[in-house]
C-alpha cells in the first residue's frame, strides 16, 4: 500500500471510531488499526450503563453531552432511557449518597432523592432494606455488544479504511510521518491518534512516550432470561454494583469488581475472590436473583491515569501524535469526547476543553 | 477475604472428569501417593462410554460397557482417591502461587496440579426441523441405552456420520425399538477404506460390521451417502425427508424421499470438550484428525500452562481404547513435575500404536464442508437464542469475521448452553462465506461459568456488613 | 430380563406421570411420550436433546430454579413446572 493517510487511529473502539468519523467528515484520509475486531475491546464488553449518578462531578457536562449522543444513536446501539436508582443499605452509605449526589446535582445532573415508598412502587422486587435512594431520569443503558456492529457500519459509511487483527508491533517516525507495522503489514500516516484504551501505555512507548496508565479489570456477569424483575437501572452508593434487566429478560450485573490479568496477556479473567461478593451484593439488593442462573461472567479492561480524568489532547513534544482515552466512565462520554478530539485534530476549537495528556497527574 | 476461605484442602492433583481417562489418571496418581481428588458431574464414574445404569434398574443383562464401568468403579472404591460426584465445576482459575482454584457450586477446591479429562461432546450440524421435540443426539441416545435401557422414541430414524450411527441403530434393535431407517453420510467405500486400519484392532472392526450386518438382517433400510434434508412435524417429529449427498456431503438435487418417524437420532461425530482447558488458559489448535480444536499437549498431556494436563478425548478424539493409557500417562507427568520422580516410559510405544487405531475410527467422523448446505437460511443455528443462518450470514457479510464479532452482533452462542451447539455451525458458515481456514476463524473467548449456575448455588446467605466492599470510586 | 424399581408418581406441568424410582425426569417423561418440554424464546417447541446436561434444552423448573431434566432424578410427589423463559 503506497497510500499515505492523513491520520492513523490506533484502536477501533468507541473512542477511536468516534474520532475517526469526525476526522473523515473534516476531510482527513483516515485509517483505523484494530488489534482485534472493531468494537470488541472495552467498548464491546462493558455493562453498558449510562448513568449520570456514577459520573465524576468534573466530567458531568461531558457525560450529559454523552447521554445525548447515545440517545441519538438510539435503537442501533440498544439505547434505553429507563431512569436509574442508586441505593444505600446502611447509614454510612446513605451519608455517602447524600454527599455525592448533592454535588453531582449541582454539577447539572437531574438527580433527586426518593422516598422508600416511591422506590418500592417503581421497583417492587428490590430488597426492602434500602436506607436511602437517589433517582436520575436521564439514566439508562445501551447494549455494548452492538458497538462493533454499529461502528463497523458507520466507519464504512464514512469511507474510513480499517484493518482488523492488526496488532501494532512497531512505529517508526520518518519524513512522511509514521510507519506503523504489524509485522506483516505496514501503514503510513502523517498523524497518529492513540485510542487503544488499556493497551495505550505500550503503544505510546513505541514512540517514546511514557504515559502513567493503569488498566482496571472490570467484571460483568449476565443471567439467563428471567421474569421482569427491574424496570430501571440500579446502582449502589459505593459504585460497586450496577444492575439492569434487558428487554430479553437477562440481568446484567457489574460494578467494577476487579478480575485478574493485564492487557498484554490478552483478555483478563474473572477472579472468584471478587466475582462472588459482586454476585452476593446483587442478590442482596435483588433477592429474586437467588434462583436465577448466571450464564456468563467476563472482564474488560478500563484504562485510567492517577487522577482518573481523561487523556485527550496532543502529546508534549510530538506535534503529530494525539491521545484519547482513559476515562473513568468512558463508555458514556466516548461518543462525545471523541468528537471534541476530532475537532481539535482538525484545528477547530472544541466545544469543551480537552484533557492535556502531558499534565502533572499528582 | 474470609468469605472465600472456608477450609480448603490443597490436593496434589484434581482430576476433572471420571471417564476412562480421568478415572485412570486418578488411580495412577493415587497409587503413586499423590493426594488426589476425582470430580464428575455425573452420579458415578464411567464417563459417557462406561456410563452406569440408573438406580431405577435393579437387574439387567450386563454389557461390555457395564462390565468395564463396574470394574472401574470398584477400583476407584478400593483406592485412596477422594471422589466428588454430582459436582459441577463452573470456574477454574490459576492462583498467584501457581496452584489451581476451582468452584463447584458454593464449594471451592484447590490443587497443585489439574488434569482435565472432560471427554467429548457431540457435533450436530443443523438441518431444517432439528429443534423439534423427538430429535436427539446420537450420543444422547447412547445415554438412554446405557443409563435407562430405553429407546429414544417409537419409530426412529438414525442419521449422520461415523460409526455411532450404526451403533445407535443396532442398540435400538437390541432394546426392542423400531428403526425406521438408517441414513449415513458415509458411503460403503468410506467404511471399506477404514477397514485396514481397523483390522489392527479386530474387535473394533468386527463390532462395526456386526452392527451393519444386524441392520441388514433386520431389513432396516440403509440410505448410504444420504443426509436428512428436513425433519417434519409441528409440535414433534412426524417424519423426515432424506436426500443424496455428493462426496463433500453437499446436498444433491436428486429427489427427496419421505420416511414417517416419531423420533430422530442424529449427529456428526465427536469433538473434544475443550471449555475447561480453554478457561484454564491453555493454547489450543485445530486438528481435523483429532476431532477439531484440541489443547496443544506433549505426549504425556502437558498443556502450555504449567501444572495443567489434559487426557482422554478432550485432548483429541482417540476413543476408549487409548483413554485409560492417556489418563495414566498424564498422572505420571504430574508425578514427575511435582516430585521429580521419573517413570517407566514403556507406555509411550503402546500408546503410539493404539493412537493409530483411534485415528482410523475418527476418519469416518470427520465432517465435510458440504454439510453446511443442510443449514437452510431459516434454520435456527443457535438453539438457545433462536438465531437463524440468515441473521448470521448477514452479520458476516457486513464484516463480522470472528466468532466473537458474530456473537456480539447477533447473540448467536450467548445463551445458556454457552455456544456448545452452534459454534461449529457458525465456523462452517463463516468458512463457507470467507473461505478462511478454521484456524484463521478461531474460537470465541472462553468464559465462566462452565455451566449455568444459580446464584443461590454459588453462595449461601450473606452478612451484608461482611461483604468485602473495597474503597468507593473517585468522586 | 430387565427388572426396574417401584413405580412412583410425579407432576409435570399440572399433570401426573408415572416413573421408576431413581430415574431422571427426562427418562420418565420420554417413557410417557411427553416430548415437548418447553418453548424457546421464539416460541418453537423443544424437548430432550443432548441428554448429558450440556445443551440446556430440557430445563424444567423445580422450586423456581431451572434444572436439567436429563440430570435430575424424579422423586415421588415431585412437582415440576414448565420453564418459562421470558
Amino acid at each position: 500500500m503506497n497510500v499515505i493517510f492523513d491520520i492513523a487511529v490506533i484502536g477501533g473502539g468507541n473512542m477511536g471510531c468516534g474520532a475517526a468519523i469526525r476526522l473523515a467528515e473534516g476531510g482527513m484520509r483516515t485509517i483505523i488499526l484494530e488489534q482485534g475486531d472493531i468494537g470488541q475491546g472495552a467498548s464491546g464488553v462493558n455493562a453498558g450503563t449510562l448513568s449520570l449518578q456514577i459520573k465524576r462531578v468534573k466530567l458531568m457536562p461531558y457525560a450529559i453531552k454523552g447521554h445525548e449522543e447515545w440517545q441519538n444513536m438510539g435503537a442501533e446501539v440498544g439505547f434505553h432511557k429507563t431512569g436509574g436508582y442508586t441505593l444505600a443499605f446502611n447509614d454510612r452509605e446513605a451519608e455517602l449518597l447524600y454527599e455525592r449526589m448533592t454535588l453531582k446535582k449541582e454539577a447539572g445532573a437531574n438527580i433527586s432523592f426518593v422516598s422508600d415508598k416511591e422506590l418500592i412502587e417503581k421497583e417492587p422486587a428490590l430488597a426492602r432494606k434500602v436506607v436511602a435512594a437517589s433517582y436520575c431520569g436521564d439514566d439508562g443503558y445501551a447494549n455494548s455488544l452492538l458497538s462493533g456492529q454499529y461502528y463497523r457500519k458507520k466507519i464504512k459509511q464514512s469511507g474510513i479504511s480499517f484493518l482488523e487483527k492488526f496488532k501494532v508491533i512497531q512505529i517508526r517516525e520518518n519524513s512522511d510521518g509514521f510507519e506503523i507495522s504489524s509485522g506483516g503489514q505496514t501503514v503510513v500516516a502523517k498523524r497518529l491518534l492513540l485510542a487503544c484504551g488499556g493497551w495505550m501505555k505500550d503503544i505510546a512507548a513505541m514512540i517514546g512516550a511514557d504515559l502513567p496508565i493503569n488498566a482496571r479489570i472490570n467484571t460483568v456477569s449476565v443471567t439467563e432470561r428471567a421474569p421482569r424483575l427491574l424496570n430501571s437501572i440500579i446502582g449502589h452508593a459505593t459504585g460497586l454494583l450496577t444492575m439492569k434487566q434487558k428487554e430479553n429478560g437477562t440481568v446484567l450485573i457489574g460494578g467494577g469488581w476487579q478480575g485478574k490479568g493485564t492487557p498484554e496477556q490478552g483478555r483478563g479473567n474473572v477472579s472468584l475472590e471478587t466475582l462472588i461478593p459482586n454476585l452476593q451484593l446483587a442478590k442482596f439488593a435483588l433477592p429474586k436473583l437467588s434462583k436465577i442462573r448466571i450464564v456468563r461472567s467476563w472482564t474488560g479492561f478500563e484504562a485510567n491515569v492517577p487522577d482518573f480524568y481523561p487523556l485527550a489532547g496532543r502529546l508534549a513534544n510530538k506535534e503529530n501524535v494525539f491521545v484519547l482515552g482513559c476515562v473513568r466512565g468512558g463508555y458514556t462520554i466516548g461518543p462525545y469526547i471523541s468528537k471534541l478530539m476530532g475537532d481539535y485534530i482538525l484545528g477547530r476549537q472544541p466545544e469543551m476543553p480537552l484533557f492535556d495528556p502531558s499534565r502533572d497527574f499528582k | 477475604m474470609d468469605l472465600l476461605l472456608k477450609e480448603r484442602t490443597m490436593y496434589d492433583v484434581i482430576v476433572l472428569g471420571a471417564g476412562p481417562a480421568g478415572a485412570n489418571a486418578a488411580l495412577e496418581a493415587a497409587d503413586n501417593g499423590l493426594k488426589t481428588l476425582l470430580l464428575d458431574e455425573q452420579k458415578v464414574a464411567g464417563g459417557q462410554v462406561w456410563r452406569a445404569k440408573s438406580k431405577s434398574i435393579l437387574k439387567a443383562p450386563s454389557t461390555e460397557a457395564s462390565e468395564k464401568g463396574d470394574e472401574l468403579r470398584t477400583k476407584i472404591n478400593q483406592s485412596a482417591i477422594e471422589v466428588k460426584f454430582n459436582s459441577r465445576v463452573w470456574h477454574i482459575e490459576k492462583q498467584d502461587d501457581d496452584t489451581w482454584l476451582m468452584a463447584s457450586d458454593a464449594e471451592q477446591l484447590t490443587a497443585k496440579a489439574l488434569i482435565i479429562a472432560t471427554g467429548s461432546q457431540e457435533r450436530i450440524i443443523p438441518t431444517q426441523g432439528w429443534t423439534l421435540p423427538g430429535v436427539i443426539g446420537l450420543g444422547g441416545a447412547t445415554v438412554l441405552f446405557k443409563e435407562h435401557m430405553m429407546v429414544p422414541g417409537r419409530r426412529t430414524v438414525v442419521a449422520g456420520n461415523g460409526p455411532l450411527v450404526f451403533l445407535v441403530a443396532s442398540e435400538i434393535i437390541r432394546l426392542k425399538g423400531t428403526v425406521a431407517a438408517v441414513v449415513s453420510l458415509n458411503n460403503r467405500i468410506d467404511w471399506l477404506k477404514a477397514l485396514p486400519s481397523m483390522l489392527s484392532n479386530p474387535s473394533l472392526a468386527w463390532q462395526g460390521f456386526k452392527w451393519i450386518f444386524k441392520l441388514y438382517k433386520m431389513r432396516v433400510p440403509v440410505f448410504w451417502q444420504h443426509g436428512i434434508n428436513k425433519i417434519e412435524g409441528k409440535e414433534k417429529v412426524e417424519g423426515v425427508t432424506v436426500i443424496k449427498v455428493d462426496h463433500n456431503w453437499h446436498k444433491s438435487d436428486q429427489a427427496e424421499q419421505y420416511i414417517p418417524a416419531e423420533s430422530v437420532c442424529y449427529g456428526h461425530g465427536l469433538m473434544p470438550a475443550i471449555e475447561a482447558t480453554r478457561l484454564a488458559g491453555a493454547d489450543h489448535h485445530y486438528d481435523e484428525l483429532l476431532g477439531g480444536w484440541v489443547p496443544t499437549i506433549d505426549k504425556y498431556g502437558r498443556t502450555s500452562v504449567s501444572n495443567l494436563y489434559a487426557c482422554g478425548d478432550n485432548a483429541g478424539i482417540l476413543g476408549v481404547s487409548v483413554a485409560p493409557m492417556r489418563g495414566r500417562m498424564a498422572a505420571l507427568a504430574v508425578l514427575e513435575d511435582l516430585t521429580g520422580k521419573k517413570h517407566n516410559k514403556k507406555d509411550l510405544k503402546i500408546f503410539d500404536k493404539a493412537k493409530k487405531i483411534g485415528l482410523a475410527a475418527t476418519a469416518l467422523s470427520i465432517p465435510r464442508s458440504g454439510l453446511q448446505s443442510f443449514i437452510t437460511k431459516d434454520t435456527e443455528v443457535c438453539r438457545c437464542e433462536c438465531i437463524s443462518r440468515r441473521e448470521i450470514e448477514h452479520e458476516i457479510k457486513t464484516g463480522a469475521l470472528s466468532p466473537n464479532a458474530v456473537k456480539s452482533g447477533t447473540r448467536c452462542g450467548m445463551g445458556p448452553c454457552g455456544g456448545r451447539y452452534c459454534s461449529e455451525s457458525l465456523a462452517l458458515i463463516t468458512q463457507h462465506i470467507s473461505k478462511k481456514t478454521r484456524s484463521e476463524i478461531g474460537l470465541s473467548t472462553a468464559r465462566s461459568p462452565l455451566r449455568p449456575v444459580a446464584l443461590d448455588d454459588i453462595s449461601n446467605e450473606i452478612d451484608y456488613d461482611k461483604l468485602p466492599i473495597p474503597g468507593v470510586s473517585p468522586l | 430380563m430387565i427388572e426396574r424399581s417401584v413405580e412412583i408418581s410425579f407432576e409435570f406441568d399440572g399433570k401426573n406421570y408415572p416413573a421408576f424410582d431413581g430415574e431422571t425426569i427426562a427418562a420418565a417423561l420420554l417413557r410417557s411420550n411427553v416430548l415437548n418440554i418447553r418453548n424457546a424464546p421464539s416460541g418453537s417447541p423443544r424437548g430432550i436433546f443432548c441428554v448429558m446436561g450440556a445443551c440446556q434444552e430440557c430445563v424444567v423448573e423445580i422450586d423456581g430454579i431451572k434444572v436439567e431434566a436429563c440430570r435430575t432424578s424424579v422423586a415421588d410427589g415431585l412437582i415440576i413446572k414448565r420453564a418459562h423463559d421470558v
